[in-house]
């Protein structure tokens, strides 16, 4: 009888029986071993310092050329883009599409990564939620990115003498609301490369993708029209244009709120999607016993 | 009494040697192409790189003349300027990723000890890989130019011989570089920074995209030391009329002279590495 009584208490208490509280300790866990796999591996610094500047230049270059000597082509970029300031432009584009890049490559292969390492299994075995080992990266690439754009920032006042007119509250409203969207995307694609596998090449596609259709040198009205409504849909057109509003127009909330809202609705529809997409996976992988193949 | 074998392997000849190097450029064509998912994204990866550069040059283009272009590259056909960069760009990484992790690979494949104590002299496993890395990626650059040229259309003008006669010591130098650059990844062993934004970097400043001449003032000189920025310079003057930098008989000799510099550096660079590994007994380590 004592058994009996004493049984349920030890259940309870045990990780077999996962409280919020022990979910959220779990959740923090894994940001601080995802936060910790970032910083010991010092070469993230050279990355840091060269990408933000050099990915761009190639563009920016390009633009200094098509631009001409004598400024020829400048009316006519004012014309389709409503400012002369090409190199801002061209800046806030790219910077969002490294954004989306990093994603591919750094929360996109997150479970693929663990699969590859063999910790996969091991951790899923633990009772604690299992997206929350796909969620947990999130934060930690989050907070690099905004170091990455601080960087951004500064190396373009150094190199190029660029200086933004921007609304900070704006920006980071917008930096915000792009989170739930870019991130949902992220997770979809992560539960995908765990059964494709071999996910260089989707990488090259979304990433193509995004480039070629989100605008990120040059204002969606160029492109044709069947192309600017695939546009519409894609949330880095969306980040791209609420962002330079704001960085470059010193653009206020109220300017910027229609993008964010539908930014936030993007968000909600990608998390959803993101998780059950994650859940079937999951399930299939449980069932076909894959998950340790590679 | 015993006799010592002449045509054995021990005993290497001329003859043998060019069979090897057959073997090595077939052996390597044979590898790229069993994987035809990562031929196909050669040839279309760098159309995606094409399709935004095309919209960022309609943005500031009237009636599909980019007007302000001419005024540095002395053409407005920016298309056609750029995919031939693009083409030859190609190259560029090719010699990066494919040259430069070759001996990587059979480091880490296993395979780099058993090939070396082979009789065959040891940077002919390296021209072969440079025959084979040759050829593919000349194939995937045509391809990519005529699918390009089919979608933005590609219109060369000028003196086509002359532009491939003028490839030949831009592309033999870039290889010997590439020799140096496979010895300095495998001592690296992790230097996938150092290649993807290596590769990055040599593209920029030897105005694969654009004239250098846009380049800022500090940044200039540095891409006039890189004998490319004039390979580059001089296949487009030839094809498409554009204003070049320095006379391209100037050019082409700088390419010649720089094609000898490159292979002398890149055998050297390569013997270092070879006497490196050979007295610290590394070539399996990785």
């Amino acid at each position: 009888m004592e058994i009996a009584t004493s049984q349920p208490s030890l259940v309870k208490a045990s990780l077999s029986r996962t409280s919020l509280i022990a979910e959220i300790r779990a959740f923090y866990t894994i940001i601080w071993r995802e936060w910790l796999h970032f910083v010991r591996y010092p070469t993230w610094v050279i990355a840091f310092i060269i990408w933000p500047i050099l990915f761009p230049a190639v563009y920016i270059f390009s633009s200094f050329a098509l631009a001409g000597p004598g400024g020829a082509g400048i009316p006519r970029f004012l014309q389709v883009a409503g400012t002369e300031n090409f190199l801002g432009y061209i800046v806030v584009g790219t910077t969002v599409w490294m954004w989306a890049n990093t994603l591919l490559w750094n929360v996109g292969f997150a479970l693929r990564g663990e699969q590859m390492r063999g910790t996969l299994e091991s951790n899923w075995m633990t009772p604690t939620s299992r997206f929350l080992f796909l969620v947990g990266t999130g934060p930690v690439h989050a907070a690099t990115m905004l170091m990455f754009f601080i960087f951004t920032v500064i190396e373009f006042r150094i190199f190029f003498n660029l200086t933004f007119e921007a609304n900070l509250l704006s920006l980071l409203i917008v930096f915000l609301a792009a989170i739930p969207a870019l991130y949902g995307l992220g997770f979809t694609f992560a539960s995908l490369v765990i059964t494709a596998r071999e996910a260089n090449t989707f990488v090259f596609l979304v990433r193509g993708i995004v480039m070629i259709f989100c605008g990120i040198t040059y204002p969606i009205s160029v492109m044709p029209a069947w192309m600017q409504t695939v546009a519409q849909w894609l949330p880095p057109t969306l980040i791209i244009r609420a962002a330079r509003a704001a960085a470059l127009n010193r653009a206020p909330l109220s300017v910027v709120a229609p993008d964010v809202l539908l930014l936030l609705a993007h968000g909600a529809f990608w998390l959803t999607i993101g998780y059950l997409t994650f859940s079937q996976i999951e399930r299939r992988a449980r069932l076909k016993g894959a998950l340790g193949q590679y | 009494m015993q006799t010592t074998p002449v045509f054995g392997l021990s005993r290497p000849t001329f003859g043998s040697h060019l069979r090897a190097l057959w073997m090595i450029t077939l052996n390597n064509w044979k590898h790229h192409w069993r994987y035809p998912l990562n031929a196909i994204s050669d040839l279309l990866q760098p159309l995606v790189w094409l399709a935004p550069v095309y919209f960022m040059g309609q943005a500031f283009s009237v009636n599909g003349k980019a007007e302000g272009f001419a005024g540095y590259a002395g053409t407005d056909d920016y298309m056609s300027y750029i995919i031939l960069g693009t083409a030859l760009a190609n190259f560029i990484m090719a010699v990066f990723w494919g040259m430069g992790y070759s001996l990587k690979w059979d480091m880490d494949g296993g395979v780099l000890e058993a090939n070396w104590m082979t009789p065959l002299p040891r940077p002919l496993m390296l021209v072969g890989r440079t025959f084979s890395n040759l050829a593919t990626t000349t194939l995937t650059s045509l391809g990519m130019i005529l699918v390009a040229s089919l979608i933005w259309g590609f219109h060369p003008t000028g003196n086509a011989l002359a532009a491939v006669l003028t490839v030949i010591p831009l592309l033999i130098g870039l290889y010997g570089f590439g020799f140096a650059f496979a010895a300095l990844v495998m001592i690296l062993r992790e230097a996938n920074t150092l290649v993807d934004s290596g590769s990055f970097l040599v593209q920029i400043l030897s105005g694969a995209n654009f004239p250098v001449n846009v380049l800022p003032k500090w940044l200039l000189p540095v891409s006039l030391i890189l004998p490319l920025t004039y390979g580059f310079d001089a296949v487009r003057g030839w094809l498409l009329k554009t204003r070049t930098l320095l006379p391209l008989n100037v050019e082409i000799i700088i390419l010649v002279v720089s094609m000898f510099l490159m292979i002398f550096i890149g055998l050297r660079a390569f013997y270092a590495l070879e006497r490196r590994v050979r007295q610290k007994g590394t070539v399996g380590q990785y």
